[in-house]
């Protein structure tokens, strides 16, 4: 549609331009005269011909043409000029006689904008003139703003429609008339004739199915109509078309139809998808944020509240993620959490998007589409299961979330083993509100680390009390690492028959503030905190480090017994950890020893094993420790990798008092010299006892007739002045029973 | 013919009479008022203007009607008096502007029977237009 005008005309001109035009010159000077007079500005032209002339590089307000004239008269005039290009809308007065009705019909046919009856009296020309050119600039006005709304929906991809709910038996769907600019909108040319039922077959089919219900509904009760569909243009493109109707009602108040607007609001909903993708979506892994999970939580609780059905928070904290974020750097640590994220959503049946109107009205499934994982932050997931019959229906996610986190990550160019701990909270027994399911898998996620991490544990109430016991326990625990308030103390383990140190036991103490705090205090809470880990790494490097000074001090070249739990032994890090021990001090593979207790070993038999051969070949000797109040199967003991027996100090108390402590030790040594282990006595506390022992064949013991764990410094101080005079009443005794020479440091072994 | 002689002597008693009355039954006064209206000063002169033009016109139209009549040619007859029944009209001449009515009615309806009869009457009403007009030339 074409602008008739720029905007310079404001459509209301002083003197109106006329093109008059009549071949009887009488009138034609008498009109134009007239006209002018009444401000008018008058073209005059005495042919039809002439007119046309003038026109071709000329427009005119307004065209006055007489009707009857020769050669080309004013109807074949107005029908050549309304079909020149931009004369579409030009005014035309026609003048015809009073009594020729046939002349005022035809002067319509040929597109004349109105007649006058030819007559003397000017000032009704006059008025009739103006009154053409207003409701011309009227019409124009119209027109333009018309043309201006056009435009304004083309750019908004915005269009009009029109529905009559002309229900006739051959007429199922009305008559809908589209704007071209509608048209425009589902793709179709402004010739098309498109059907409703042409137009609801683009939606895709789910939709279609709810779009249908939704017209049908709104048609019954003459409502608002304002929803978004997805169509599939003819061009296969798919686009989003906001539609909004309001019903039309006759004058008896019966709905006749709709009229509304289309508009493709696809760019929209994809900005606005964009944003809430932002605001619910983690940006690194795509997974549904905190925010997100909460909400779907609650919608999840929701329906379980009204359905009476059981949910399941599961959290997931990824183990020792920080010490793979600090060694690898942040960004291997970020790739690493995208391959967690979607292993992790492989375990459930995650649904990015929820269905979210249709919750309600799709059936009791549909809360299902909350199911999903999402990402906490840092390393921690969480596994929302909207509907479970039971716990073992969450355990199972969570054996299958420990599964899937069983192969290796390859990641910033290396191999990583990432497990994880799950902790679950069950609606509505562990909570009834997101807060506390929350809070309450975060309980038994911790009570998983403490029980050394890999593994899942459901909530309970006892979990919650010790929580907190152990959480502030854990805290100090690691700030005694970070500030270097652990110790080692040494004690030493004795030949009496050489009255020499051949080795020494590490023991671990906490200096925590001015008092020292014994290690039963401790081990057994940072054992079940899981911070026995990293104590026992520590102790490790430390005993190394000390090996390395005493070598350097005295010429020490026995080992340094560490009592490692189990649970270390686990570790397939082990070996590496202790060879970068070693390394690092520069001494040998065997200045470790390790000590793990019986009942440690024979708990987790299995998996303990391939470390003890590893590490035996590398040289690093095994102590079983407490030997003899476990239930060890001897089968077993004779093809484990150990080199050494170590007598429990609860037998080696009674020795001399109870005719059954003797046998114990006797059996224990038998076994140990058959097997071709040392053996060695703890807990040694007087001389009887030591007599007792060394008869019985045992000759290697610790205690404190010998010394009690002390210091380094204390113990070489101890050596230099108790050992190397030979003042100690043990060395007398043994020394007078077996006439050995004594050696001047605590050496080597013979 | 027979019956022209009647009707044109007062015509040119008319025009030739006094100003006054006579001239008024054939050049209509409140008609020329209205010509007198548009150019009130007569700075324009458009009442010569306009009276020129329209001898020249009636004398133009008027050899055209003889020669359509020779041809009996009722197209142009048509033309000739509906142009005529206008501009007659505006100059005031009634009396022919309606016989040039009369006449184009005939020929539209196609009743051929009087028309030569109402186009002899027509001729006579324009000569005696003709000299009323410039009886009224010359006086201005």
């Amino acid at each position: 549609m074409t602008l008739p005008h720029t905007f310079d005309a404001d459509d209301s001109p002083e003197r109106p331009k006329v093109l008059l035009v009549d071949d009887d010159e009488v009138t034609l000077m008498l009109t134009a005269e007239a006209l002018r007079e009444r401000g008018f500005t008058i073209t005059e032209a005495n042919s039809g011909e002439r007119a046309l002339a003038m026109l071709a590089d000329w427009m005119p307000d307004i065209v006055v043409l007489d009707a009857m004239m020769p050669g080309l008269d004013g109807f074949d005039t107005c029908h050549e000029l309304r079909e020149a290009p931009g004369f579409e809308d030009l005014p035309v007065l026609m003048l015809t006689g009073l009594d020729d009705e046939a002349s005022i019909n035809r002067a319509y046919q040929v597109g004349a904008t109105d007649f006058f009856v030819k007559s003397n009296q000017w000032s009704l020309l006059a008025g009739r003139l103006r009154h053409v050119l207003r409701s011309a600039r009227t019409r124009q006005e119209l027109e333009r703003s018309k043309s201006k709304l056009a435009r304004a929906q083309d750019l908004a991809r915005m269009g009009s429609f029109d529905w009559r709910n002309t229900a006739s038996p051959g007429r199922a769907g009305g008559d809908l008339t589209l704007a071209p600019e509608a048209l425009r909108v589902f793709g179709f040319g402004p010739q098309d004739r498109v059907s409703l039922r042409r137009l609801v077959r683009m939606v895709p089919m789910p939709e279609r199915r709810g779009l249908t219900r939704v017209l049908s509904d709104v048609e019954a009760q003459s409502t608002v109509l304002a929803i978004d569909v997805p169509v599939t243009l003819p061009d296969g493109r798919t686009r989003i078309v906001h539609v909004e109707a309001e019903p039309e009602f006759n004058e008896h108040g019966h709905a006749i139809g709709y009229t509304g607007i289309v508009q493709d609001v696809t760019d929209r909903r994809v900005a606005e998808d964009r944003i809430r993708h932002l605001a619910n979506f983690d940006a690194l892994t795509g997974l549904p944020n905190r925010r997100q999970l909460i909400w779907r939580t609650e919608r999840a609780l929701d329906h379980a509240r009204r359905l009476g059905h059981q949910a399941a928070l599961l959290l997931i904290d990824l183990d020792r993620f920080k010490v793979i974020n600090d060694t690898l750097g942040h960004a291997a640590g970020d790739e690493l959490l995208v391959e967690v994220a979607r292993r992790l959503r492989g375990c459930v049946r995650h649904s990015d998007q929820v269905m979210d109107g249709a919750l309600e009205s799709a059936g009791v499934r549909s809360h299902r589409t909350l199911e999903a994982v999402g990402r906490l932050g840092g390393d921690e997931f969480i596994a929302l299961l909207p509907e479970v019959l039971d716990e073992e229906d969450a355990e199972r996610v969570s054996r299958r979330i420990l599964e899937a986190m069983r192969e290796p990550i390859f990641v910033g160019g290396q191999e990583c083993f990432v497990t994880a701990s799950v902790g679950i909270a069950m609606y509505p027994r562990d909570g009834s509100s997101v807060a506390d399911l929350m809070r309450n898998s975060d309980v038994a996620m911790y009570s998983v680390k403490n029980a050394g991490r890999n593994a899942s544990a459901i909530y309970s109430p006892m979990l919650a009390g010790r929580g907190r016991e152990k959480l502030e326990l854990e805290s100090a625990l690691h700030k005694a690492i970070e500030r270097n308030e652990l110790v080692l103390h040494y004690q030493p383990k004795i030949d009496v028959r050489s009255a020499r140190m051949v080795g020494a036991e590490a023991l671990m103490r906490w200096q925590r503030g001015t008092s020292l705090v014994p290690p039963g205090d401790f081990i057994p809470l940072a054992e079940e905190t899981g911070l026995i880990v990293p104590l026992s790494e520590w102790a490790l490097r430390e005993a190394a480090r000390q090996a390395k000074v005493w070598a350097v001090n005295f010429g020490f070249a026995d080992s340094i017994a560490v009592n490692l739990p189990n649970r270390m032994f686990e570790r397939s890090d082990l070996v590496e950890h202790i060879h970068q021990c070693v390394s690092t001090y520069g001494v040998p593979h065997r200045a470790i020893q390790l000590e793990i207790t019986e009942t440690g070993l024979m708990k987790d038999l299995q998996n303990v094993i391939p470390s003890l051969h590893r590490l035996t070949e590398i040289g690093v000797e095994i102590s079983i420790d407490d030997f003899g109040t476990g239930y060890s199967s001897l089968a077993y003991l004779t093809t484990l990798p150990i080199s050494e027996l170590k007598i429990d100090r609860s037998f080696v108390r009674d020795l001399g008092i109870t005719p059954q402590s003797s046998a114990v030790v006797t059996a224990i040594i038998a076994l140990a010299r058959s097997l071709g282990l040392r053996v060695i006595a703890e807990g040694v506390e007087n001389l009887r006892q030591m007599e007792v022992l060394h008869r019985l064949g045992c000759g290697v013991m610790q205690g404190f007739l010998f010394s009690r764990p002390i210091p380094p410094v204390e113990l070489e101080r101890w050596l230099e002045q108790t050992v190397l005079p030979r003042k100690a009443p043990w060395i007398v005794q043994a020394g007078a029973e077996r006439l050995e020479p004594p050696r001047t440091t605590g050496g080597r072994r013979p | 013919m027979t019956d022209l002689k009647p009707t044109l002597s007062p015509a040119i008693t008319a025009a030739t009479a006094p100003a006054g009355a006579p001239l008024v039954t054939v050049l209509d006064a409140k008609a020329l008022a209205g010509l007198t209206q548009l150019d009130p000063t007569g700075a324009n002169r458009l009442m010569q203007r306009v009276l020129t033009t329209y001898r020249g016109s009636l004398e133009r139209l008027l050899s055209q009607m003889t020669h359509a009549r020779q041809q009996s040619d009722m197209a142009a007859l048509r033309l000739v008096t509906h142009t005529l029944k206008s501009s007659s009209a505006s100059v005031g001449a009634l009396a022919l502007s309606v016989l040039c009515g009369d006449a184009e009615k005939s020929i539209r309806e196609g009743q051929l029977d009087q028309l030569p009869s109402m186009l002899d009457h027509l001729a006579a009403e324009a000569a005696r237009v003709d000299a009323a007009v410039l009886q009224l030339l010359s006086d201005k």
